[in-house]
């Protein structure tokens, strides 16, 4: 049953994927440690390169997978250090990391989040190696009415879960699937949204989409950052940079549990590390905090979302790998580069392409203890890049941004396009959206109308067969169920006050 | 003004959705074995979308805050830089005009005329070797460099 991980670990063995599996860590460390770059920003940049540089589908996944990675563990260098967090997985890493930071344990907070990063992380890749090949078995039967259902499922348990606003997070994922539509119609060669225009026939590059959403539209809002004065640029200093193994004893129990809830929540389609360190950071406030001390330096409260938004990273691999529905933002452009790659993840990819999925899960067991090897003794080297100047930063994300579309499509076109994609997307930041469900949407969008389709002709255009199967029914219910009861809930619970008040 | 922002954006969304609603019934299928073709998809996000702009327009949520004028007035620069950069990528070279987009980026985010000036050389030259040399790709320009390919 494990064969897919001993060829894995083959795999994962080499050399060369190796040496990319510890430069991954290693510049994902340093992504997430830049205030800025989260995970898919670090992705999105070193994306064109990988496939520039011919690497084989598994190793550059093997790279990408390990930036992934390395950037929840970096997120956390500017949310203890600064209290900004470095990216949308870091932001409960600020409440207790950044007091105990004042405190003047600023050391031992890094180390613990290490520490607890690692057992997060080690917990969820024991659950994906466990769990994938099973669900990858049942997702065997899924039919393109089931995998419809699933994509619908995805996109209600993301605008339940992710952002603020519900309707922002359901319209940007319908643009990204409108984004999606562009190009020529692979079922009759009908153009659609391309305006006469040429370059637009094989749709909007994925590259393209994803260095304008995120890699230009950082740089505008850079800007406005540096304008604005208020976050200190003052360091703590970082004192002793281990943790004492009391310390790491006093927290066992918040990371193993937080580990385990950061599994489930990463495996749940359209969630991701956000979601993960707020459900971890609240779940354990509401177990261990009998004197009040989370939010004022616990180290608990500081454990939880480290290990929890690591958990979530791995986590997310699951359906990702075995469905082809990823599980957040960042892996939505893991299998965006997977299909750069002719590469459709899905049930079938570790029967078929064992190579792949288990040379990624190999190195992920690889990957965490070189983050850990890194992160421990260099904490104090990784909070120096923090102290990098923006009018460096800026111009070396433009260089790759331009350098990645340019390579990928030596014509300009690709490139204004990015800038248009890119304003756009600073656009739609500034008015409160996020961009994990745009991303989303541009991925899944494609394959969500494959699978209408596909399923519509199998039933001669009954619309009936969507819901026929046991699988689909539970989806469809467990779809409304998510966006009914958040919103119910308080209505009937204020029903039930006002009766008894 | 914040509520606005969000309403005007609803509005706008909604133009957006009937715009690419009208558009797909305008798609020429010729010839289609299956039930479902190109359009009803496209139809189907269409009203999707302007269901859910429309709630925007009667519940607006709230916005971040908007840059103030001198802010506005640098972006647009930085995009000024961008643009002027893609423009002439290839008619100048890699070198030229990473040097001149560094440069005035720097600048940009505050750097003196002399950081931005050492950041200009600096980033374009090293960026150029590790590319060319370090990552095997090409770039527009430069060719009076020496040719290592």
């Amino acid at each position: 049953m494990f064969d897919f991980l001993i060829q894995g670990f083959d795999v994962a063995l080499s050399p060369l994927n190796l040496g990319l599996a510890f430069l991954g860590a290693l510049l994902g460390t340093l992504f997430g440690a830049l205030p800025g770059i989260g995970p898919i920003n670090g992705i999105a940049i070193l994306m064109p390169l990988a496939y520039t540089l011919g690497l084989p589908a598994e190793s550059a996944l093997i790279l990408l997978a390990g930036v992934y990675t390395g950037a929840e563990y970096g997120g956390r260098m500017s949310s203890i250090l600064l209290n900004v967090p470095g990216d949308a997985g870091a932001v409960m890493t600020t409440l207790d990391g950044h007091p105990l930071a004042k405190k003047g344990l600023a050391g031992p907070a890094l180390g613990l989040s290490a520490v607890s990063s690692f057992v997060g992380a080690t917990i969820a890749i024991i659950g994906l190696t466990l769990f994938a090949p099973l669900l990858a078995e049942v997702a065997v039967m899924f039919g393109p009415a089931e995998f419809f259902a699933l994509m619908v499922f995805a996109f209600a348990s993301m605008s339940v879960m992710m952002g603020k606003d519900p309707i922002k997070t359901g319209i940007g994922a319908v643009l990204g699937v409108m984004v999606a539509m562009v190009g020529v119609d692979s079922g009759t060669g009908v153009m659609r949204y391309t305006f006469g225009m040429a370059e637009l026939y094989d749709g909007v590059d994925f590259v393209v989409m994803i260095i304008g959403l995120f890699a230009i539209s950082e740089i505008l809002l850079m800007l406005e950052h540096a304008n604005r004065k208020d976050a200190s640029d003052e360091m703590p200093p970082l004192g002793r940079v281990m943790v004492s193994l009391k310390e790491l004893l006093y927290c066992k129990w918040t990371m193993l549990r937080s580990g385990v809830i950061g599994f489930i929540v990463g495996v749940l389609p359209g969630t991701g590390a956000s979601v993960a360190g707020a459900v971890t950071y609240t779940t354990e406030k509401r177990l261990s905090d009998k004197d009040n001390t989370f939010g004022t330096g616990d180290m608990r409260g500081l454990a939880a979302p480290e290990a929890g938004n690591n958990a979530s990273a791995a986590g997310s691999f699951v359906p990702m790998l075995t469905l082809g529905i990823p599980g957040s933002g960042t892996t939505a452009v893991l299998l965006g580069a997977l299909m750069l790659y002719n590469i459709t993840p899905g049930p079938m990819l570790f029967s078929e392409r064992p190579e792949v999925a288990g040379g990624l899960i190999a190195s992920l067991y690889i990957g965490n203890i070189v983050l850990l090897a890194l992160n421990l003794p260099l904490a104090g080297l990784f909070a120096k890049v923090l102290t990098i100047p923006r009018w460096v930063l800026v111009p070396g994300i433009a260089i790759l941004a331009f350098v990645g579309v340019f390579q990928l499509h030596s014509d300009l076109m690709a490139i204004y396009l990015m800038l248009i994609i890119g304003i756009f997307g600073y656009a739609l930041r500034k008015l409160g959206f996020s961009l994990a469900p745009v991303i989303l949407g541009y991925v899944l969008g494609g394959l969500m109308e494959d699978n209408l389709r596909r399923a519509l002709s199998i039933s001669g255009g009954d619309v009936g067969i969507l819901w026929q199967s046991g699988i689909s029914i539970g989806l469809w219910i467990a779809a409304v169920l998510l966006v009914a009861v958040p919103w119910l809930l308080p209505k009937l619970l204020s029903r039930k006050s006002l009766a008894s008040a | 003004m914040r509520i606005a922002a969000d309403r005007i954006l609803g509005l706008a969304l909604i133009g957006l959705a009937a715009f690419a609603a009208f558009n797909a019934t305008q798609f020429q299928v010729t010839f289609s074995y299956e039930p479902v073709g190109p359009k009803a998809f496209p139809i189907l996000l269409s009203v999707v979308l302007a269901a859910l702009s429309l709630v925007l327009v009667f519940r607006p949520g709230e916005n971040g805050e908007w840059p103030e004028k001198q802010v506005v007035l640098k972006l647009v620069a930085v995009l000024a830089v961008l643009l002027v950069y893609a423009l002439l990528f290839t008619r100048l070279g890699f070198l030229v005009t990473t040097f001149l987009a560094v440069f005035s980026l720097s600048r940009l985010f505050d750097a003196t005329w002399l950081k931005a000036l050492v950041a200009g050389v600096l980033m374009a030259i090293g960026s150029y070797y590790l590319f060319t040399l370090g990552l095997g790709i090409s770039l527009p320009g430069g060719r009076w460099l020496p040719d290592f390919n």
